[in-house]
C-alpha cells in the first residue's frame, strides 16, 4: 500500500527505459520481460455506469454518446444527483381515499443543488420521466451531418470505381471483336455507363449559411453594474452543456452521466494479456492478472545509513519472494544501455545469441518458450537506456541469495522455518519464510555537492519459475535468469569523507 | 474563570455528558448530543429554540487577539432552527436561524452567519465577513452558492432523539421556567 500513497524509492527498470515502482509494472510470462503502462496496448473491455452498475453493449453506449440513460449529474458541481421524494403531491381531490401521489425531484448532496433550482418540475415516476432539452440547432446539425456523410460516400464509391476502371484484367468476350456492349450503346445514343437508380441520389445540399454584419449592441449595464458571482456560472459549468452554454446559473440543466470503461492490456511484443478485468461492474477482480508484484521479487529499503561522499555506508534492503517456487537472487552491477545481455557476458552463463534477426525481446527467452509464443510482434521494440544518473556506487557481493516460496499457511504452523539454507552472514542480515534482510555498502562519489540526492542502482537476477504449460514431455516448469535494473534513492548527502 | 451558570429552559434536552462552560442560555426543543463543547468564555451564549447540536461540537465564544482588552462583554446569541453536524468548530459571533454547520466544517472568530447558509462538509471559512443570506458553501476550496430557500427542518430526527436519548444518557433537568 506505500507503494500507491508514499513516495516511490524503489524503482524498476522496464524494458522500454522508464522508471516505475513496482506497483506500476506488468510482467508478461511469454516473453518473460516487465511491461509498463507504455510497453503494452490499452484496449476497451466493457462499458458502465459507475452509479447504477450496469453494463452497457459498446453499440448502445455509442448511440447514446457514451452517456448513461437513467443516470444524472450536477451541473454545479458534477457530482451525482438523486433522486429524493418531494412533498407529496395533494390528493386526488376526487377521490378523497387515494393515497397522496409521490413526486420526485433531482437533488446533488454535495452542493445541495435540486432541480427546483431551475424550474424544473417534479416528476411522478422515479426513473426515466425527466425531460430531455432540445438542441435548438439540432436540425441544422443533423442536415450538416448528413451532407458529409453523403459526401464520404460518394468519394468511397469514386474510389472504387477508379479501381475496377484501372483493374481491367476481365475484358469481355467481345472486346477484341470491337463490339463491346458499351461501344452498343455508344452507337445507339444511350449514355455509355448504367447507372444503379439508388446509387444516383446526390447529396441534398443544405442551405449555406449566411454571414451577417450587425451584432447587438454592447449593454451598458455590463461596464456599470456589479456582478453578482453567485449567479454567473463558471467556465467548469458552462462548458459542461456545449449546446446551450449557459451564462447564468438559472439556466443549468442536469447533464447524464458519462460511462466509465473497464481496460485489457496487451503487450505489444506478444500479443498475449496482461491484465484482463472481470465483466462485472461491481467486481474489483481480474481475470487474468500478470502484475509485477506478484512475480518479481520486491525490495524495499529497512534502513540507511546517513550518507557521506567517498565513504561507504550500510545499506538494507529486504526481498519478497511472491511466487510459489524458490528463486534465487544475484545482484549485479548496473548496466544503464538498452541491451540487458551485456550483463551476461560479464557473468558468462550464456553466449549472446545473434540478434540482428531476432527481435530483442526474445532474446533472453528459453527456447522451450519459442514455440509458445506463436504470434510474431508486429512492432519490435528495441529496448531503450536508461536516463536516470547514479550517483553512488554498489559494492557487488559475490554470494547469492536463496529465498524460498512464499507459504500462506506459513502463519499458522508452528513448525517454524525449516529451510536450512546456508547464508553468507555478511550479506542476510535477517529471514523470515519468504522474505530476508540484505546488507549492501553504497558509496556515494566523490564531488557531489551538500543535499544532493543519492540515487543507487544495481541489477537484480533472480531465477523466474514459467508456470505455462509447457509440451507433455516436459513435467518440469522451466526456470531461468531475468534481469531486472533497480534503482534506489537513498535521500540526501550529508557530509563529506 | 467565571462560574457555571447554564440556563435550561423547559423541552430541551442536554445530555449529562456535554461540556458546558460559563454563561449559557438554552432554548426549548433544543437538543445537545454528549460530547458536545460549548465554551462561553468571552460572554454569555444563548442558544434559540429547536437547535440540534450533535458529538464533538465546539461552540467557543472567544474573542479575536485584537479584541481581547475590551470593557463590554459581548453575548453569541444564535438563533432557532440551527443544525450543528459532528464535529464542526464554529467560534462565529453571531449565528442566525435556520444555518446546517456540516460535519468538521470550521467557522472562524471573523464571520457573521446569517440566516439560512449551509457551511458543507470539512469548509473552513475564516475571512472576515458577512454570509448572505441562503448562502451554501461547499467544497474543497469552499465555493459559494446561493441557494433559493432555506434548509430544510431536522423535525422528523429531533423527534426520534427526543425519544430515544433519554433511553441511553442521563440528562440535566431543566431548571428555569419559561
Amino acid at each position: 500500500m506505500a507503494h500507491v500513497v508514499g513516495p516511490e524509492v524503489v524503482k524498476y527498470a522496464c524494458t522500454c527505459g522508464l522508471l516505475k515502482s513496482i506497483s506500476s509494472l506488468y510482467f508478461c510470462r511469454y516473453c518473460c520481460q516487465l511491461r509498463c503502462g507504455f510497453c503494452v496496448c490499452h484496449e476497451v473491455d466493457s462499458h458502465f455506469c459507475g452509479k447504477c452498475c450496469e453494463n452497457l453493449p459498446s453499440s448502445e453506449a455509442r448511440l447514446k454518446k457514451n452517456r448513461c440513460g437513467n443516470c444524472y449529474i450536477c451541473p454545479s458541481c458534477q457530482q451525482e444527483l438523486s433522486t429524493r421524494i418531494g412533498s407529496k403531491g395533494p390528493s386526488n381531490p376526487e377521490d378523497p381515499k387515494s393515497t397522496p401521489k409521490k413526486m420526485y425531484y433531482l437533488s446533488c448532496l454535495y452542493c445541495r443543488w435540486s432541480s427546483r433550482d431551475v424550474g424544473i418540475p417534479d416528476q411522478s415516476a422515479a426513473t426515466g420521466g425527466w425531460p430531455d432539452r432540445e438542441n435548438v440547432n439540432a436540425n441544422r446539425l443533423q442536415e450538416i451531418i448528413e451532407m458529409y456523410k453523403a459526401m464520404v460516400l460518394a468519394e468511397k464509391q469514386q474510389k472504387e470505381k477508379d479501381k475496377k476502371k484501372q483493374r481491367g484484367k476481365y475484358l469481355s468476350y467481345t472486346d477484341r471483336t470491337g463490339v463491346t456492349a458499351a461501344a452498343l450503346r455508344k452507337r445507339i445514343g444511350l449514355p455509355v455507363d448504367i447507372q444503379h437508380s439508388l446509387l444516383k441520389a446526390k447529396p441534398k445540399e443544405p442551405e449555406p449559411a449566411i454571414a451577417k454584419e450587425d451584432v447587438e449592441d454592447l449593454p451598458e449595464e455590463l461596464l456599470t453594474k456589479p456582478v453578482n458571482l453567485t449567479e454567473v456560472t463558471t467556465i467548469e459549468q458552462r462548458l459542461l452543456q456545449i449546446d446551450l452554454q449557459p451564462t447564468t446559473v438559472e439556466k443549468l440543466f442536469p447533464v447524464h452521466k458519462q460511462l466509465s470503461i473497464k481496460r485489457s492490456l496487451r503487450c505489444r511484443s506478444c500479443e498475449h494479456n496482461v491484465s484482463k478485468p472481470e465483466y462485472n461492474p461491481n467486481s474489483v477482480k481480474f481475470k487474468i492478472q500478470l502484475f509485477a508484484y506478484y512475480h518479481v521479487p520486491e525490495i524495499r529499503i529497512v534502513t540507511v545509513e546517513p550518507l557521506r561522499a567517498g565513504r561507504p555506508s550500510e545499506l538494507i534492503i529486504k526481498f519478497t519472494n511472491p511466487t510459489q517456487h524458490q528463486t534465487t537472487i544475484t545482484i549485479l552491477s548496473l548496466v544503464l544501455s538498452g541491451d540487458e545481455s551485456e550483463v551476461k557476458e560479464e557473468t558468462g552463463d550464456q553466449p549472446s545469441l545473434p540478434q540482428e534477426k531476432q527481435p530483442p525481446s526474445l532474446s533472453s527467452q528459453p527456447s522451450s518458450l519459442l514455440s509458445l509464443s506463436s504470434r510474431q510482434p508486429s512492432i519490435t521494440i528495441k529496448p531503450r537506456p536508461v536516463s536516470q544518473e547514479v550517483n553512488a556506487d554498489v559494492a557487488i557481493p559475490s554470494s547469492k541469495v536463496i529465498l524460498p516460496p512464499r507459504d500462506d499457511a506459513a502463519e499458522y504452523d508452528d513448525s517454524g522455518d525449516t529451510h536450512n539454507i546456508q547464508d553468507d552472514p555478511k550479506l542476510v542480515v535477517w529471514r523470515k519464510s519468504n522474505k530476508a534482510f540484505v546488507k549492501l555498502l553504497v558509496t556515494p562519489k566523490q564531488g557531489l555537492a551538500l543535499n544532493s540526492e543519492i540515487v543507487a542502482g544495481f541489477t537484480m537476477q533472480h531465477i523466474y519459475t514459467n508456470t505455462i504449460a509447457t509440451t507433455v514431455e516436459n513435467r518440469e516448469p522451466d526456470k531461468h535468469d531475468h534481469n531486472i535494473r533497480v534503482f534506489l534513492t537513498l535521500g540526501n548527502l550529508v557530509g563529506f569523507d | 474563570m467565571s462560574r457555571n451558570s447554564i440556563k435550561i429552559l423547559q423541552g430541551a434536552l442536554v445530555c449529562e455528558e456535554s461540556k458546558l462552560r460559563g454563561d449559557i442560555t438554552i432554548g426549548t426543543g433544543t437538543i445537545i448530543h454528549p460530547s458536545a463543547t460549548i465554551l462561553a468564555e468571552a460572554g454569555p451564549i444563548i442558544i434559540g429554540d429547536c437547535c440540534l447540536i450533535e458529538e464533538q461540537v465546539k461552540i467557543i465564544h472567544r474573542l479575536p487577539f485584537d479584541q481581547q482588552d475590551k470593557e463590554n462583554t459581548p453575548v453569541l446569541i444564535i438563533g432557532s432552527h440551527n443544525v450543528f453536524e459532528v464535529d464542526c468548530h464554529v467560534e462565529a459571533p453571531k449565528i442566525g436561524n435556520y444555518n446546517v454547520f456540516e460535519s468538521k466544517s470550521f467557522v472562524g472568530n471573523k464571520v457573521t452567519v446569517t440566516n439560512g447558509c449551509i457551511i458543507g462538509a470539512g469548509c473552513k471559512v475564516t475571512q472576515e465577513q458577512i454570509l448572505k443570506e441562503n448562502v451554501i458553501i461547499y467544497g474543497h476550496d469552499c465555493h459559494m452558492r446561493e441557494g433559493l430557500d432555506r434548509p430544510g427542518l431536522q423535525t422528523l430526527q429531533m423527534e426520534t432523539l427526543s425519544k430515544m436519548l433519554p433511553n441511553y444518557h442521563h440528562i440535566r433537568k431543566p431548571n428555569k421556567k419559561n
